[in-house]
């Protein structure tokens, strides 16, 4: 019998379904990992495709996960035991990268959060990106798109840069103006790129500095593993004076899904101890 | 299995609300059978008596406008927020109120078209919805929210109040009904923040010198001013019985939802039905629900069901949106947050802050209720109105609603959010729609902004609980 207290975490996010698989016993750790793409698919079947795939290649059973649990748009996933909000696991995720992360910015496909944390991982406070998109990962994946690269691309081009266009910071629409222009002035695919990675940090910076985010800051969600941007954050912090360290993690886009996995760990602890102090 | 209570009074206490739920049961099936629409449109809506109540008046009212011409009575259009109802009914007159045929016509999912029509016509995206959306009604047919024609205006009566856009609104209608009087009623906004003599005299001079005698030459009738202080006497009644409503609000938990709810409770009072029977009959009635609710600690009433754990309380400030009103009501009742009080229910008057309408001056009264309703107030006013609201009613958050359409509620709103996070310590919030303009409602993006808001709550809830 497999006395590891073994959670799986599902983040089910507009783009991506992420999930992890996840030792809760000791000092945890992520024993698999695995991302898909909706693509157009029903998400709630691509999540539960995943959890079947993840307990075969892991040779596991549904009843040997301790608990399973879900963020991001949680409903989707039928077989979860519990879930957790998205900022809540994204604090744990990022605490689970670095134990001194103060500040998280979660950085996916619709919006940009600034979460400030305490030592145990609890929301202290949070800002958000406005209800313009031009903030969001989607909206850089649209403009990569435009512009005939692949997502995965932009962050490499963006570094290539040496005199970066920055484009409208406030609209998503008037941003992808802009690049319009841009290309037909002939202005270089890293320039525009790179201004865009700065707008984006733009509102970034706006976001911690009225937060009053603290040092050090873990990136996390998609973007996270962006070179370009993170470097254009990195610029921009630089520029208001401020000394801030700037975190990331190869594994950033599975923040959530790990702070699913933790917080299910822990609940099912909790859970097993009232059911001990119940039956005595 | 159920628990059996060993106590009397608490078998009294269950056997009280089983009578109860019976009676709700019945109030659904009976709503079935007579068809009522529910809220917003989709599903069965739970009905209490008050709303069938409500419902009734409502049909009555759009029913007399419709037969208004072989009935021989004259129309007056004006505005909610500081209106002249007991004035206007008087002298027999009967009000049209466009921004209540505007928000109908969203619930009712025809605000879309009819803007559209509106733009058509030259209106830029940018204008007020509630004035497009009346104005797309009228190039229509000016049916009404309940299938029956609207009278022409026979005066157009401008007593606007905090919005400067209904000066422009009623420049429009002057278009579309050329000939028809315009009585103009400035008020003055409360820049320092008070009420003067100068100013209620200033108020009463416009009514006896433009209103009042526009009122007469339309009606054909002198001005009675001990029918106007009779009336008053009801609007007074009324006016209390809300403001016992709203302030069960200040209980734990909530008999009402103080925003969704609060819309219907404030429908009779800030329209045409303020100072009449029918309004002091409701508001009786009203009551008289809410406090059964109480004895039997029960929590609001909503479309969806009754909100059985309150589990948040909030103070929220804007208007609703209308296009979306029950999925915008569902996102709060599916986590559990109630609204305690709302700045939106005090546009027709902040009667919990003491004011009523008085018989023995009525014009003076008329002239300090107009100068008092919420958007015509300055902005540290408001400020400390949310405040005292926030700690008055034990409020967990304060979430901004800011309408595009509306300037009057949503200049200033970031300052009022940032101040009241600096005097409260409560986490709030800032979601952004529209009144009645669906272009503007993004479900998604609201629902994920709520989201966000409701789990900061929760984590607050917990270190305040556990510590960090």
């Amino acid at each position: 019998m497999n006395k590891n207290i073994l959670t799986i975490g599902i983040d089910v996010g507009s783009n991506f379904v992420k999930t992890v698989l996840v030792n809760y016993s000791g000092n945890p750790e992520v024993l698999d990992k695995h991302t898909e793409k909706i693509r157009k698919r029903n998400p709630s079947v691509v999540s539960e495709d995943m959890i079947v795939s993840m307990l075969e290649k892991n040779n596991l059973r549904y009843e040997d996960i301790a608990y399973l649990a879900s963020t991001g748009e949680g409903d989707l996933v039928k077989r979860k035991r519990g879930h957790f909000y998205g900022m809540t696991t994204h604090a744990r995720g990022a605490n689970f990268f670095a134990g001194d992360t103060k500040t998280v910015v979660d950085m996916g496909a619709l919006y940009v959060r600034a979460v400030k944390i305490s030592e145990n991982s609890r929301v202290l406070d949070y800002k958000m990106t406005g209800q313009c998109a031009s903030g969001s990962g989607q909206f850089l994946e649209n403009i990569s798109r435009y512009l005939g690269l692949s997502i995965e691309e932009v962050g490499d081009i963006s570094l290539q840069a040496h005199n970066p266009e920055i484009s409208s910071g406030i609209c998503a629409v008037l941003a992808e103006t802009d690049v319009i222009n841009m290309v037909s002035r002939g202005i270089s695919t890293p320039n525009i790129i790179k201004g865009i990675h700065l707008s984006i940090a733009g509102r970034i910076i706006k976001l911690l500095s009225s937060l009053k985010g603290e040092s050090p800051i873990m990136l996390t969600g998609g973007m996270a593993l962006n070179k370009g941007m993170v470097q254009a954050i990195e610029e921009q912090l630089k520029e208001t004076g401020k000394n801030f360290i700037i975190k990331t993690n190869p594994d950033a886009i599975y923040a959530g899904a790990i702070g699913a996995a933790l917080w299910g760990g822990y609940r099912h602890i909790r859970l097993s101890e009232k059911t001990t102090t119940l039956s005595v | 299995m159920g628990v059996k209570p060993t106590q009397p009074s608490q078998r009294e206490g269950l056997k009280q609300m089983q009578v109860y739920k019976n009676k709700m049961d019945q109030q659904k099936i009976q709503n079935k059978k007579t068809s009522l629409p529910p809220l917003g449109g989709g599903g069965t809506a739970i009905k209490e008596n008050s709303m069938i109540l409500q419902k009734d008046m409502l049909a009555k009212q759009f029913n007399e406008l419709s037969r208004a011409k072989e009935l021989g009575k004259k129309v007056v259009y004006t505005f909610v927020p500081g209106n002249l109802t007991e004035l206007i009914l008087s002298f027999d007159l009967l009000p049209v109120y466009p921004e209540i045929n505007a928000l109908q016509s969203g619930m009712r999912k025809k605000s879309a078209a009819y803007i559209r029509d509106a733009e058509k016509t030259g209106h830029s995206e940018d204008v007020c919805t509630y004035v497009k959306c009346d104005i797309g009604m009228m190039l229509n047919g000016n049916i009404g929210p309940t299938g029956e024609k609207l009278p022409d205006p026979d005066l157009l009566l401008l007593s606007y109040t905090g919005c400067f856009t209904f000066l422009k609104w009623f420049e429009n209608l002057e278009r579309l009904y050329p000939g028809v009087p315009v009585a103009m009623l400035h008020t003055p906004y409360q820049e320092d923040g008070k009420i003067t003599d100068e100013m209620v005299q200033y108020m009463v001079r416009q009514l006896e010198t433009e209103v009042i005698p526009k009122m007469e030459m339309v009606s054909g009738k002198k001005f009675d001013k001990s029918r106007l202080s009779e009336m008053m006497k009801n609007s007074a009644k009324a006016e209390d019985l809300l403001v016992k409503v709203l302030e069960s609000a200040k209980r734990k938990p909530t008999p009402i939802d103080a925003y969704f709810a609060g819309v219907y409770y404030i429908g009779p009072i800030f329209t045409a039905f303020r100072g009449t029977e029918a309004a002091v009959d409701y508001y009786t009635e009203l009551w008289n629900e809410v406090q059964e609710r109480i004895n039997l600690g029960l929590g609001p009433v909503t479309p969806e069901g009754e909100l059985n754990e309150e589990k948040y309380r909030l103070v929220v400030e804007g208007p609703p949106n209308w296009t979306h009103f029950r999925e915008f009501w569902k996102i709060f009742y599916d986590i559990g947050a109630v609204i305690v009080a709302s700045t939106y229910t005090k546009v027709g008057g902040v009667y919990d802050l003491g004011f009523r309408h008085n018989p023995s001056g009525p014009l003076e009264s008329l002239s300090e209720y107009c100068m008092g309703c919420y958007t015509n107030l300055n902005l540290p006013q408001r400020v400390s109105l949310i405040e005292k609201y926030v700690k008055d009613y034990s409020a967990d958050g304060f979430l901004i609603n800011s309408v595009k359409s509306c300037n009057s509620f949503s200049a200033g709103q970031l300052m009022i959010m940032r101040q009241i996070e600096q005097r409260t310590g409560i986490p709030v919030g800032f979601i952004e729609s529209d009144l009645v303009d669906p272009r503007y409602f993004s479900y998604a993006n609201i629902k994920n902004r709520l989201e966000s808001y409701f789990q900061m709550l929760e984590q607050r809830k917990i270190i305040m609980t556990q510590g960090v």
